[in-house]
């Protein structure tokens, strides 16, 4: 309540600005201007935001949107006689169009693509209206731009006569967008954006959609860059492909950003304030050879954010303003109404859960799984053992989805798997550990399970209070309101068992769940297995510890060199001379 | 006929040189997962130095990358070394992304730096081969973008045989598949991405000089290469090295064939078609290898 008030009172303060200047310095218009620009700006790199920080997708292409709004706007005012008003959210919508159709192909791959699309796409659509004079008949002169009739104040056609006017108009946005940035960061979105920003694929195993997040991600920023630049056209009143769609803007959008704190709130605010003013002093104090002077410093300043302070001007001024408060869940033990594991695992009248069938693949010349084949029961505990680059973790990325087969078949619940994605998987019922743990080390212990409750949950609220109660259950009760990257190993694995269970598995994969791990988090993490376990649930474990394993599971297989070579219950088969040859070595059997 | 014969020539020609730029950015990502936007601002920097030495000391620019060639492989390791090196070390991730913004930083800075000592005038190198062109089959082929053709194959062939035939070309392309198990095989992973940043640096010399002849030189040259570098990237496919030659080859077709043919802005719209069009049906690009 205290930040919406302050947020009010600044609101309030910014409003009464103009006012302020007018008694201050007459109608000079300079300083008006000057808050507008720093406005205009924070507004850009917060629409940028959405997709660049929220989603970690860095699009170097934006002034390409912003000059499809100018263009549309002013188009339509020019030769339709539609008001800006509306042709703002034309433009808008075509950009929003026009950004998801280039998200689409890229989000299906990795970062760096999305970035070079981004820019090739504005240089080209720069370059293409550069050499274009007419568009279906509509003059628009190539590179010399056009003017927008200058029609005297006539609101109704976003038209002021002086700053004042859109001063209150870009303060109006200003608002809108901070606002939609917020709303976004608290909703589902921006959970699984966060979560997509820090590590995808295990996003991707918690049943998030990363191509559909980031594609809507990528369509409301489309939309609200446009919208920038239709009052980037009223403003100045002139607009011309070299400028709108400039480099310049593009890289100014992702340098504020990142400047104020990537992917937070108010970040672009912060960029914002203090670099656009750098730019209007230097821009005053020098012209001529000197004119870059203002990139040279946008261009130190973002080195050296990367380089020495990643987390930008948002954090330091954060913890000026006050302590920062430890989310209240902490406190809440909820173990009153524990979840039930086996809610989800109703076996399926005596058929194999799972059912691995021939599966082989192999990477290069190499070898990872052979011919691999076996079943895990309805509520079993199925241990797979062999020494370093057996093919366990393979055969995890085979099930999962992470890999493709180059062969074999992969059954589950009755149904064969095909081309789903690691998501879709999940959301059949499929949950995994990773070998190395990949705690989303931006957010909190509890928001990580959020993340994993989210897909599955009706509300926010629901799967905060289900997050809460599977990471209880995990023993991590007290550490809700951490960041992950606080957290210990130990500490980690229980994160990642309790947001693997928060998908509501039917069934788990745990790799290596106490690798890693030191002694004395050992007794807890195999006491949280055996938890699980009681409550019913089937288990496709990896484990290197035999004492562990041989005392989870019902029944091991061992694997050596990407084949199976015994397969039974766990006494006989680690007491088996041949497992304990490829396992423990001939040279320590023999010792 | 002729005339389109002749604007694809002169389109394919040119294209060697994109190709060639192309290939820099993509030794970089291929070996390191990262997008180099400073690659542009090493071929300024590159036609500055081609631009000195012919100025001061009569140094004729197919000469020069005797000296430019060492100088930016230098360069390139140094910035790879000073700015890279230690976020490549606290950024675990398959894809770097915070390095693509350091060296957008970087180029801002060298750029504008640039035009605060240079000034943004267009300066020109008029030797003997700028204006020489001959006839072939009908065909005019100016001599200095025949060179530029030539280098571009010439300087594919060394890396072939250096990436395919020699022990660091392979450690290269070992750490490119897998820096961890590279780095557990006894390379040393960042003296590797030195070596890589530091090649495709010192082949901007080898593009400075055979644009020099015939090219402006000014501060905001190498972006406008680079931009052109991008769609090419894009096109080729990201990472490999006979994609960015494909692609370099085909966008200079496309604008000085289409450009002749009909006009300047069918050849952008043409392009941009094509640029879709690949997009979506393979958006790893023509010739990239999409990983999972």
């Amino acid at each position: 309540m205290r930040h919406a008030g302050l947020a009010l009172l600044s609101i309030v303060g910014a409003a009464l600005v103009p006012f302020a200047t007018r008694a201050l310095i007459g109608d000079d218009d300079y300083w008006l201007q000057v808050l507008i620009w720093v406005m205009f700006f924070a507004y850009l790199s917060a629409a940028w935001n959405l997709i660049g920080g929220f989603a970690g997708q860095y699009s170097i292409g934006h002034a390409g949107l912003l000059g499809i709004g100018a263009y549309t706007s002013s188009l339509l005012y020019v030769h339709a006689g539609v008001s800006p008003w509306l042709g703002m959210l034309a433009g808008g919508c075509l950009a929003a169009v026009v950004g998801g159709a280039i998200g689409y192909p890229c989000f299906r791959l990795r970062g760096a693509f999305f970035s070079l699309v981004t820019i090739a796409f504005a240089e080209m659509l720069r370059v293409g209206t550069e050499l274009t004079d007419s568009l279906f008949g509509l003059p628009i002169n190539g590179v010399r731009g056009f003017l927008l009739p200058v029609a005297g104040s006539r609101p109704a056609d976003f038209q002021f006569v002086g700053k004042r006017g859109y001063y209150y108009v870009m303060l109006g946005l200003l608002v809108i967008i901070l606002t939609v940035g917020w709303l976004v960061k608290r909703s589902r979105l921006g959970y699984y954006l966060a979560a997509i920003r820090d590590d995808e694929d295990a996003a991707a195993a918690l049943g998030v959609r990363p191509a559909r997040a980031k594609l809507l991600a990528m369509v409301l920023s489309s939309f609200f860059t446009a919208i920038g630049g239709t009052f980037y056209a009223q403003l100045i009143g002139f607009i011309t492909p070299t400028r709108t769609m400039s480099l310049d803007f593009s890289v100014q959008m992702v340098v504020m950003p990142v400047l104020g704190g990537i992917g937070t709130v108010l970040g672009p605010l912060w960029g914002a304030l203090v670099l656009v003013p750098i730019g209007e002093v230097t821009r005053a104090l020098w012209s001529g050879s000197l004119q870059g002077v203002h990139l040279i410093i946008y261009g130190a300043l973002l080195m050296l954010v990367i380089l020495k302070w990643p987390q930008g001007i948002d954090p330091w001024l954060r913890g000026l303003i006050a302590r920062r408060r430890e989310t209240p869940v902490a406190a809440q033990p909820i173990l009153g109404d524990a979840p039930l594991v086996t809610a989800h695992a109703s076996p399926d009248g005596g058929e194999a859960l799972l059912r691995v069938d021939g599966l082989s693949r192999s990477f290069g010349g190499a070898v990872g799984v052979r011919e691999l084949s076996f079943e895990v029961a309805p509520g079993e505990v199925v241990g797979i053992i062999g020494a370093n680059g057996a093919g366990k973790t393979t055969v995890f990325n085979l099930i999962t989805g992470a890999l493709a087969a180059d062969g074999g078949d992969v059954w589950f619940a009755g149904r064969r798997l095909g081309r789903e994605s690691p998501d879709a998987r999940n959301r059949l019922g499929i949950a995994r550990t990773f070998q190395i743990v990949r705690p989303f080390i931006g957010l909190t212990a509890l928001e990580n399970v959020m993340v994993a409750a989210l897909p599955r949950a009706a509300s926010v609220a629901e799967a905060r209070r289900e997050a809460g109660r599977w990471l209880a259950f995990a023993g991590l009760g007290h550490r809700a309101g951490v960041i992950a990257s606080g957290l210990s190993t130990g500490e980690r694995k229980r994160l990642e068992l309790a947001r693997a269970l928060a998908t509501r598995p039917r069934l788990l994969l745990l790799d290596e769940v106490t690798g890693g791990v030191d002694q004395r988090s050992l007794p807890g993490l195999v006491r949280l297995m055996q938890g699980i376990r009681a409550e019913g649930l089937t288990l496709l474990v990896i484990e290197h510890n035999l004492r562990v394993v041989t005392a989870l599971a019902d029944r091991l297989v061992v694997l050596h060199l990407g084949e199976k070579i015994r397969e039974g219950p766990p006494q006989a088969v680690v007491t088996d001379p041949a497992v304990v040859d490829v396992y423990v070595g001939a040279t320590v059997a023999r010792g | 006929m002729r005339g389109l014969a002749q604007a694809a020539t002169s389109g394919l020609l040119i294209g060697a040189v994109y190709g060639l730029i192309a290939l820099g950015l993509n030794i970089v990502f291929g070996t390191m997962r990262v997008v180099n936007f400073a690659q542009g601002t090493l071929l300024m920097a590159g036609m500055f130095l081609t631009y000195w030495l012919w100025e001061l000391g009569g140094v004729h620019p197919y000469i020069s990358p005797l000296v430019t060639v060492p100088l930016l492989f230098g360069l390139g390791f140094a910035i790879q070394h000073l700015f890279v090196s230690p976020l490549l070390a606290r950024e675990r991730a398959r894809e770097p992304m915070s390095v693509l913004l350091l060296t957008l930083g970087l180029a801002l800075v060298l750029e504008n730096v640039a035009l605060l000592f240079f000034s943004a005038d267009f300066k020109t190198v008029t030797t003997d081969v700028s204006m020489q062109t001959f006839k072939t089959a009908g065909l005019i082929v100016s001599v200095p973008r025949l060179v530029g053709l030539g280098a571009m194959i010439a300087t594919s062939l060394g890396l072939y045989l250096f990436f395919m035939h020699t022990d660091l070309g392979r450690a290269v392309r070992a750490t490119g598949q897998d820096r961890e198990v590279a780095r557990l095989m006894g390379i040393n992973d960042f003296r590797i991405y030195g070596v890589a940043y530091g090649l495709s640096a010192a082949m901007m010399g080898i593009a400075a000089a055979v644009l020099v002849p015939f090219f402006y030189i000014h501060p905001g040259v190498g972006t406008s290469f680079l931009l052109k570098a991008f769609v090419i990237v894009v096109l080729g496919g990201l990472g490999s090295m006979p994609g960015a030659a494909l692609g370099g080859l085909l966008v200079g077709v496309i604008e000085g064939a289409v450009a002749l043919w009909v006009q300047a802005a069918v050849a952008q719209i043409v392009l941009f078609a094509v640029f879709v069009a690949i997009l979506f049906v393979r958006p790893a690009g023509l010739l990239g290898v999409e990983r999972r």
